[in-house]
Formats: structure tokens, sequence, C-alpha cells
């Protein structure tokens, strides 16, 4: 009894120290952080997170580098992660901190990006495939030819996302080249063929959630997370994963070089690779976590989802998209601004 | 001038014409109020009528947060700009002409013609620098850049009331031993008030419509209901989001009819 007492006590006082304890700043994407994890944090460790939304790396990158901002920890997609870093914008990790880091699941450690996970731990990752209607198109789904060289079921019927750097590297992949290549001959060919298929597009547009959801669209270019929710709606939807090779992201959290928070900050990352959390950051915002073990505290929809759960088949010609030189960005930015036409 | 526009009411189709505008400009806003009260889960697909995206948008504290903090920084805002902008109005229109009268006109209307990002990018470089000397983070800096963009929008109603007048009422006044101060007090500021009030009921909405200087000029913890719903749309989009939307055009429109009631007893 007196233990119990003398243990309660103790928890009565952590629990006081930890209300004390302050605050922590998260810039991340809109709508990507779930309240309950925040909630659960707050509980564990009495450090209360404010979260503030941007709607792109280039905004984060600018307001981070104008300094001033007040944020502690960010959350850049994998090709910004070596510009923040390469501009002293983010803090190497001192992994000694982080209990959990060994969670990360094996081909999430050594990343191109970030080898060894030195600057930032997983937050959530996906991938760009092709979302297709069954019922109006039973052919293969998994290849870029269904949006490359539009099937006669598809004509008119096939949406492809306006994301610059997903739509030109799928062409090139398809037409055999690397990401960021500067292989002009490559890329001619990549021009050719986008600019061959693009007058069998219904659009070029975001929304495809709704849109395959309701069958304004038969197929479209899309995100793996986006097509769950559409296969949801619309069990007739299925996510392809071209065989030719498709752009992986994956979102990682870093804590700021100009952080003030930077003992919450290691908190709160160290928190987020504890499986059962790194569950919940999925089962908010639908897309795969890079957090081993976290499988078994999905939701169970997500659990077998062909579009979260890559299929082993398909896992080899998945592709991150490195930072690409400027020149092989001048490349595509111009096959893109001809496209637009 | 009256001829003029009654006769291109007289034409042929101008009603037509008219009536399609109308449609095109507000169906879709029409569309999203509708979809607010959808019962499910889709900005597009109709399953049923329901208020539960209104009270989750009720219950989200990020949503209630951002709320608040948009009608604080935009009635500060407009507080600020309106006592500004009548300051600059009295001083363009009460004065003799002077050499940079034009010159003057124009700055305080720069806002309209510098495109906002612009401006954005300028307000962030400028206030982290600030921010980073000072350490304050504060909602301050929201206030001054939502004053600034304001000025022009709650300027041009209290001069355009101002150029409206009578002087000779104030020359009156001015007659009968008042002097400056009462002039303005007694006789200017009443007559001037309703243009006040459109002017500032003008620059609240423009504040609290703000996404791009906003998104820029914000610190850690300081979004607003716009830019919140902009870091919505990269996502999910649910019809919480048309819900939020509903609410605050049903603000926006009330407001705006306050305005034209306003502007239209000067007559």
């Amino acid at each position: 009894m007196r233990k119990l007492l003398l243990a309660t006590a103790m928890a009565l006082v952590a629990a006081q120290m930890a209300q004390a304890e302050g605050e922590l700043q998260l810039f991340n994407w809109g709508n990507y952080t779930s309240p309950e994890l925040l909630a659960k944090f707050e509980a564990e460790t009495g450090i209360k997170v404010t979260v503030t939304d941007y709607d792109s790396n280039d905004t984060a990158l600018a307001k981070i580098e104008a300094g001033g901002h007040g944020f502690d920890l960010v959350v850049p997609s994998a090709n910004y992660i070596p510009i923040f870093r390469d501009k002293g914008l983010i803090a190497e990790l001192d992994l000694s901190r982080l209990a959990n880091h060994g969670n990360i699941a094996p081909e999430w450690q050594d990343v191109d990006w970030d080898p060894g996970r030195k600057f930032s731990v997983p937050w959530q990752w996906g991938s760009t495939g092709i979302a297709v209607n069954t019922s109006v198109y039973k052919g293969d789904v998994n290849t870029s030819s269904v949006f490359l060289e539009v099937p006669e079921e598809l004509k008119g019927k096939i949406n492809v996302v306006p994301e610059m750097n997903d739509i030109v590297n799928l062409a090139i992949f398809y037409v055999g080249g690397d990401a960021c290549t500067e292989d002009t001959e490559v890329l001619k060919k990549a021009r050719d063929v986008l600019l061959a298929a693009k007058p069998d597009w219904i659009a070029m547009d975001y929304g495809a959630t709704e849109r395959l959801s309701n069958n304004d669209w038969a197929a479209s270019v899309n995100w793996n997370g986006s097509t769950m929710r559409a296969r949801l709606a619309n069990p007739d939807v299925v996510y392809g994963y071209p065989k030719e090779g498709y752009p992986l992201f994956m979102d990682s959290v870093a804590i700021l070089s100009d952080a003030k928070n930077v003992d919450e900050a290691y908190k709160f990352i160290d928190f987020i690779m504890v499986p059962e959390n790194a569950a919940m950051i999925s089962a908010f915002a639908r897309y795969a976590n890079g957090i081993a073990g976290s499988d078994a505290f999905m939701p169970e929809d997500m659990k077998t989802a062909p579009e979260v759960v890559t299929p082993e088949e398909h896992k080899a010609a998945g592709r991150f998209l490195p930072t690409c030189s400027a020149r092989a960005q001048e490349y595509l930015t111009a096959i893109w601004t001809e496209l637009q036409k | 001038m009256a001829r003029r526009a009654a006769a291109i009411a007289d034409l042929p189709g101008f009603a037509a014409v008219a009536g399609a505008a109308f449609v095109v400009l507000y169906l879709p806003i029409a569309t999203l109020a509708v979809y607010s009260f959808n019962a499910g889960d889709s900005i597009a697909l109709w399953q049923g009528f329901s208020l539960r995206w209104y009270e989750a948008a009720w219950a989200n504290t990020a949503v209630q947060d951002a709320t608040i903090r948009s009608l604080v920084v935009a009635s500060l805002a407009a507080l600020i700009s309106t006592v500004v902008a009548t300051a600059a109005a009295l001083g363009t229109t009460r004065t003799r002409a002077y050499r940079g009268q034009t010159g003057v006109y124009m700055l305080i209307n720069q806002p309209l013609m510098v495109p906002e990002i612009v401006t954005a990018v300028a307000l962030m470089i400028f206030f982290a620098t600030i921010k980073k000397a000072t350490g304050y983070m504060g909602l301050g800096y929201l206030v001054l850049a939502h004053s600034a963009f304001c000025i022009p929008f709650a300027y041009l109603p209290i001069r355009a009331r101002l150029e409206g007048m009578d002087l000779m009422l104030e020359t009156a006044a001015a007659d009968l031993y008042a002097d400056r101060w009462q002039t303005f007090r007694r006789v200017t500021l009443p007559l001037l008030a309703p243009g006040i009030a459109a002017g500032a009921m003008l620059a609240f909405v423009i504040s609290l419509d703000d996404v791009i200087i906003t998104e820029f000029v914000k610190s850690a913890g300081q979004d607003t209901l716009p830019t919140y719903m902009l870091g919505q749309m990269r996502r999910q989009l649910t019809p919480e989001v048309n819900a939020i939307s509903t609410a605050l055009l049903a603000l926006t429109v009330v407001l705006l009819t306050a305005f034209f009631l306003l502007n239209r007893k000067r007559g």
C-alpha cells in the first residue's frame, strides 16, 4: 500500500513537472497532423503542440529561410530535405536522444536524401500511380501506357494530376530514362509521348478522389492514399503501380536549426517513432508511415489496402525523385510548359 | 449618362446575358453552400441532408482558434486602417491643391496596384529582420500588414463621401466662428460617418478574406481561417471546408449588405 501511495505521489509529481514542460511549434502540411496524436502527446508529456499549416515545400522553405518564424519542427518532402540541410536550416539529430530511432523500418533507415537518417525521421510516405475504374477498362493497370498511350475505352475519360515532377518523370521512366536525367534524347522522347497523349486526356486537374468516386472520370494519374478513399466510395476503382517506374514520396520531420524548444522537439520525434503513435498518424491522413511494427495498430481498412500496402511484385518499380540539378530542372520545366499550352 | 445606361438595358438579350452572368458567378457558390449540408464525406456526391459538418467545424479547435484570430486581426486592422484612411481622405480633399498630391494619392492606393505576392514576400523579409532583432513574434505583424493593405479600401468610400459633401456647410460653420476642430467634430464628422462606417466594413471584409499576405507574414501558431483552409485543400477536402466557407460567406454577405444600406442612405 505504501509503495502504491509512493508511486502515485511520484506519478503526480511527474505529471505536474510534465505540465510545466511547455510548448512545441510544428510547421506541417495542412490536414496532415492527427489531433488525437497531439492530445496523446500532451497527456504523456505535458507539452502542448501548436500546428501551423503550409501548402507547399517552397512556402515552408521561404518562410524558414527568411527567419524569425518561431517554428521548431518542419516536415519537408524527400527532395527538399537536402535543400534544407545544405542551407543549414535543419539541425543534425543527436541520435543518442532518440531511443526509438531503431524503429524506423529497414528500408527507410538509409535513404538517399538523408543517409543514416541523421537529419530527419519518417512522417508519411506514398506513391503516384494510376487509378482506374475497372468497369470501364479491363486491361492491365500496372503500366504508364494507361495514360501515355491511352486505350480506346479510356480516351477522353482519363485525368492527369497537374504535378510537374510526378508526370514528367513518369514519362521519362516510361521511355526508359532516369529521374532528373539530362540526356536530351530521352527527354525528347518523353516530351513527344506526353504531347501525343494529351489530346486523349479529359483534364489536368486535382480532385481525383471525388471525381473517381462519382464516375466523372474513369481513370486518373493519382496518389495512393487518395485512390484508397476513392475505392472505399466506389469499389470499381483499382490502383495501378506502373511497372516502367513510378515516383515515391516521403515527408520527414526535422528539427530546425533555430528551434527554441529543442528538448520538446526531441521528445516529439521520439514519440512519433513508437509504432502505435505512428499508426495514429496514418489513420488520420491515410498514408503509410515508415515505422516498423506499426501495421498491427493500423485501422482495419488500411491493413489490407492494396494502395497502402504495396504488393511485393510492384515494390521494385517505385523510385524516389532526387533533388534535380538546375539544368535537369530547367528541362523538366520546359517540357511541362510545352505540355500546358 | 442615365440615358446611355437605359439604352444598354433595352438591347435585345440584355436580360438573358445578365441572367447568364449571374448564374456563372453564383452557381459555384450555391453548390458550395449546398454541399456544406451533405451527410456524406464527399464534396461532390450528395448523400442526404445533415448539419454534421457544421458541428464538426464548430467542435474543431483548430477552426475555432483560427476564426477568433481572423476576427481579432480583422477588427484591429479595420480600426487602424479606417483612422489612417480618414485622415488621409481629409488631407487629400480638404486642402488646397499642393505639389505631389497625385503622388500621395498613388502612394495611398499602392496596395491596389502592386501584385499581392510582391507585397507578401517583401513584408515577409522585412518583418523577419525585425522578428530576429526584437524576438517579438506576436500578432502585431499581421495586424500591421493587414492595416496597410486595407487602407485604400477604407480610403476610397471615405474620400468619395467627402467629395460629395456640400462644402457650404463647413464654410457656414466657419462663418459662425466655429474653430477648425469644432467644424470637424460637429459638421464634417457626422456627415462623413456613413462613409467611415462603409470604409471600416470594407476593410474588415478585405482583411478577413486575405490569404497570400497572411500566409507569408504569419509566425508559428498564427493560422487565420483562410490560411487554415488553404492548408486543407492540398489533402482531402471534406464538406467541413464547405461549412466553414459558407459561414464565412454569410458573415461577408451580412457586412456587404450593411455597407450597401449605409451607402444608399447618403443620397
